[in-house]
């Protein structure tokens, strides 16, 4: 009895590590980085500039949340932000559309992929990871089709490139963008009918199946959204960089996926939730961040970038275990 | 050959052996010896404890108290690869093998091989194989991928397998489930085959004419306790009838609280059937009216509570709900037209165990607790409400409402499916186990509910294998046996003893049949 009791005390505590682990980590990483290079990381203007390039990562990453809450993946993200990037300045130069419109069809674009992810995980019973493997590369083919690789820079309405650069309130615009689709998704996670549903077919799909919901068109409506957010994503960058590049958000889907992960373990017992995602997007763009100021190799970049995202699924998938124990 | 029998020392001993769960006590004092060379019959009805000892040989629980001693010391096994390495093998219903694998590939499964240069060298392996496949009977080219072989050569494998190590005995669990007679006889020359090299087999079945041809040790258990040891040659199928059923039937009084009836019949159905699992079943429930279904498990008992709820569709019959022709499209269909059902495996159906208490109660009524349909917004104060007075109303044991269902203990647990369905206007509830592993208290709770919601005018069926549950409850039990309906009880019928007989009655009429 002692002895089970003692186990049974280690695994709290462990627990209870891991989910402010991440947190901790966070304060401790800024601690070391303000104190390293005090003129540099620790200012106003350092910290306004991390969490506006996390904003794209935090709106990629929200959407990324939900595939994994339905129990789904998807790995096609960074590719249709990519062609997303591609579409939006190709319909602006190309084809003259007015940029309010060329955004809303780029997201319907996006959002189309995420339907044909959900139609072919849920109808052909195409297991996720390849289903959205073999899509994105679809939509890598799609963009060179597109495009044929050529960046497309000039002409790019200064009112575009302005979304991103723009600010208000001293704020930048994409800051205050994340914030919003951030709220958006978790009010729809946890306020309303279908978060409700999509979190029970998550946890149970056959349990759910039995309390009548229609399970695959949950799916397909999460995945849909997981889609649009890569598309959002996609669009801000090339308004960022003032120019539709092939492959512009192809380097999001590792740190997304990391974020992901982190925030699963984070405050919860590996579950994935909005809150947890932005702090795990938070921690890895200042350790990105910390690390480029420091001036560390690229090829440490890598290493950080690969041993985070095994730290945080392993982490995710250890409070999980222990949690049901 | 018995009173040689007599003087071998007995190959496993179990000795005393007892085991309770949350307070109801599955084993009593059981002692059962096996002799190498013997078939050993185990027999009893649902519930008797035949599978808690055999979990409790293989390891996969403890005993609360007694000793188990295999070929002289104790024994204790830590899983499956242990019980190899002492000569042990457990051949369960779902059998251990991979069937996309070869014959050759499942049976050097986990086993040391033969290699050359690191390689596996496949014509050593293979000639081993062979002699064991010969050595059953059993002629199959060795790449065979086991999914395309019968049921019955899948077992022939199943047991090849043990034989791949030096096996000294074989515990068998209702071999002959979905097996022909044919095949049956195949699988008994193996045995037969097996003891005569002293291995020994502990043959667990519910079919007494296999136990009478092919045990020469036979052991009963009934209600935790082992009441009868015999061998074949003394004993008679009426023995061994009785001693599983019991003596004598007494009537079980149900507690005297007034209870609503009508004679207004809510759901009826005309003879459905769905495959070979479901066969002309036709039944009427009555407004207010509690009815059970028992039987052995694999009766089909679920599978009719499936096509009720629009899991499966009938080949063919029909349904009937409150006087209107109901054919379920799906299960939203089926809750919608007013069915609800609480699933055999709570936590795996019934439950999102990671979410909370208020999580899991609303899943069925999320558009009624929602602001409006434009948005889809949830009002969570509505939520929070209905899910307290159902918690309240079902006496929930729970911290609050917001805690996680899988820090509840199995009886609240089920509550809170129960609780489910209580947002909803129920017109008929299906309860399917409603207590299996649920405490002594929990269950008289969840009987008391059961009756709560028939007093409202529900209509409300059980399916249950615990025969001592039905007679507690029922206003009628039918008792179903390979997908028919093979009895029906009413009233003071209804003893535990008259289920379990009327269960295994046409057994004895297949006997007879056959003789």
């Amino acid at each position: 009895m002692e002895k089970e009791k003692l186990l049974h005390n280690r695994r709290r505590t462990l627990l209870a590590i891991s989910k402010f682990g991440t947190i901790i980590g966070l304060v401790l990483m800024f601690m070391a980085f303000s104190i390293a290079v005090p003129n540099i990381f620790p200012t106003l203007r350092n910290i306004v500039n991390i969490v506006n390039q996390a904003s794209l990562s935090a709106i990629i990453a929200g959407g990324l949340t939900i595939a994994l809450i339905i129990g789904e993946m998807d790995l096609s993200v960074a590719n249709v932000a990519s062609f997303s990037g591609v579409l939006v300045t190709g319909l602006m130069v190309e084809s003259h559309v007015p940029v309010w419109l060329a955004i809303v069809i780029v997201i319907l674009v996006g959002g189309a992929f995420g339907f044909i992810n959900g139609l072919v995980i849920t109808k052909l019973r195409v297991n996720a990871v390849v289903a959205t493997l073999g899509t994105g590369s679809i939509v890598v083919g799609l963009n060179y089709a597109y495009a044929r690789g050529v960046p497309i820079a000039s002409g790019v309405p200064e009112a575009f490139k302005q979304i991103s650069l723009g600010r208000f309130l001293g704020i930048p615009n994409n800051i205050l963008i994340m914030i919003v689709v951030l709220l958006i998704l978790y009010i729809f996670i946890n306020h309303t009918e279908w978060g409700f549903q999509l979190r029970a077919v998550g946890g149970n799909p056959s349990a759910s199946r039995l309390s009548g919901i229609k399970v695959d068109k949950i799916k397909i409506l999460g995945l849909t959204i997981t889609s649009m957010c890569a598309s959002i994503t996609g669009i801000l960058l090339a308004s960022l960089i003032g120019s539709g590049t092939s492959a512009a958000a192809d380097g999001y889907l590792m740190p997304a996926f990391a974020a992901v992960f982190l925030g699963s373990a984070t405050l919860k017992d590996g579950d994935f939730h909005i809150v947890g995602t932005l702090i795990g997007v938070l921690f890895i763009s200042i350790g990105f961040n910390g690390l480029a100021i420091f001036g560390v190799p690229t090829y440490v970049q890598y290493f950080f970038r690969g041993g985070i995202l095994i730290l945080a699924v392993g982490m995710s998938s250890v409070a999980r275990t222990m949690a049901s124990k | 050959m018995e009173s040689k029998d007599s003087v071998k020392a007995p190959l496993l001993q179990c000795k005393q052996i007892s085991k309770s769960f949350g307070g109801v006590e599955a084993l009593k004092k059981v002692s059962l010896d096996i002799y190498p060379g013997e078939v050993h019959g185990l027999i009893g009805a649902n519930g008797a404890g035949k599978s808690t000892l055999i979990k409790i040989i293989s390891g996969d629980i403890t005993q609360d108290s007694g000793e188990i001693v295999f070929d002289g010391a104790p024994l204790s096994l830590n899983g499956p690869q242990d019980a190899y390495k002492l000569g042990f093998s457990f051949i369960h219903q779902e059998l251990n093998l991979v069937p996309k694998f070869s014959v050759i590939e499942n049976l050097t499964l986990g086993m040391e091989k033969e290699t050359k240069f690191g390689l596996i060298h496949w014509q050593t392996v293979s000639k081993r194989v062979t002699e064991v496949l010969n050595q059953i009977g059993l002629d199959l080219p060795l790449n065979t991928i086991v999914d395309t072989l019968s049921v019955a050569d899948q077992w022939l494998v199943s047991i090849a397998h043990a034989l791949m190590r030096n096996i000294k005995m074989i515990c068998m669990d209702e071999p002959t489930a979905s097996l022909s007679a044919e095949e049956s006889s195949k699988l008994f020359k193996v045995i037969e085959n097996l003891t005569s090299n002293g291995v020994a087999v502990l043959y667990v079945s519910h079919r007494l004419d296999e136990i009478m041809q092919l045990c020469s040790g036979i052991s009963v258990f009934k209600d935790g306790e082992c009441v009868l040891t015999t061998n074949k040659s003394k004993t008679t199928r009426d023995e061994l009838v009785t001693a599983i059923v019991g003596r004598k039937g007494t009537a079980v009084v149900q507690d005297a609280t007034e209870r609503f009836k009508s004679e207004k019949v809510i759901l009826s159905t005309k003879n459905l059937s769905w495959g070979t699992r479901v066969k002309d079943v036709s039944f009427d429930l009555q407004e207010g009216s509690i009815i059970g279904f028992a039987g052995l498990v694999g009766a089909g008992r679920t599978e009719l509570a499936n096509l009720i709820f629009g899991v499966e569709h009938p080949d063919s019959g029909n349904m009937e709900l409150v006087g209107q022709e109901y054919h379920p499209k799906n299960v939203a269909d089926a809750i919608s037209s007013g069915i609800g059902l609480v699933p055999e495996e709570r936590r795996s159906q019934g439950l999102v165990l990671k979410d909370s208490v208020k999580f899991n109660i609303n899943m069925l009524n999320l558009k009624s607790i929602r602001f409006s349909k434009l948005f889809g917004l949830i009002n969570n104060g509505k939520m929070t409400g209905i899910s307290k007075s159902i918690v309240d109303r079902l006496q929930i044991k729970t911290p609050n409402v917001n805690t996680a269902v899988i820090n509840l203990s199995g009886g609240n647990q089920q509550k809170v499916v129960i609780g489910k369905w209580l947002t909803r206007d129920l017109k008929v509830l299906i309860l399917d186990e409603p207590s299996r592993g649920v405490d002594v208290g929990a269950r008289s709770e969840i009987h008391k509910r059961i009756k709560e919601l028939a007093n409202e005018g529900k209509g409300v069926i059980v399916i249950s294998s615990d025969n001592e549950e039905l007679p507690l409850i029922c206003d009628i039990v039918y008792v179903m046996a390979e997908g028919k309906i093979v009895g029906k009880l009413e009233g003071s019928e209804i003893t535990k003893e008259s289920i379990n007989y009327k269960s295994y009655e046409h057994i004895l009429q297949k006997n007879s049949e056959s003789l």
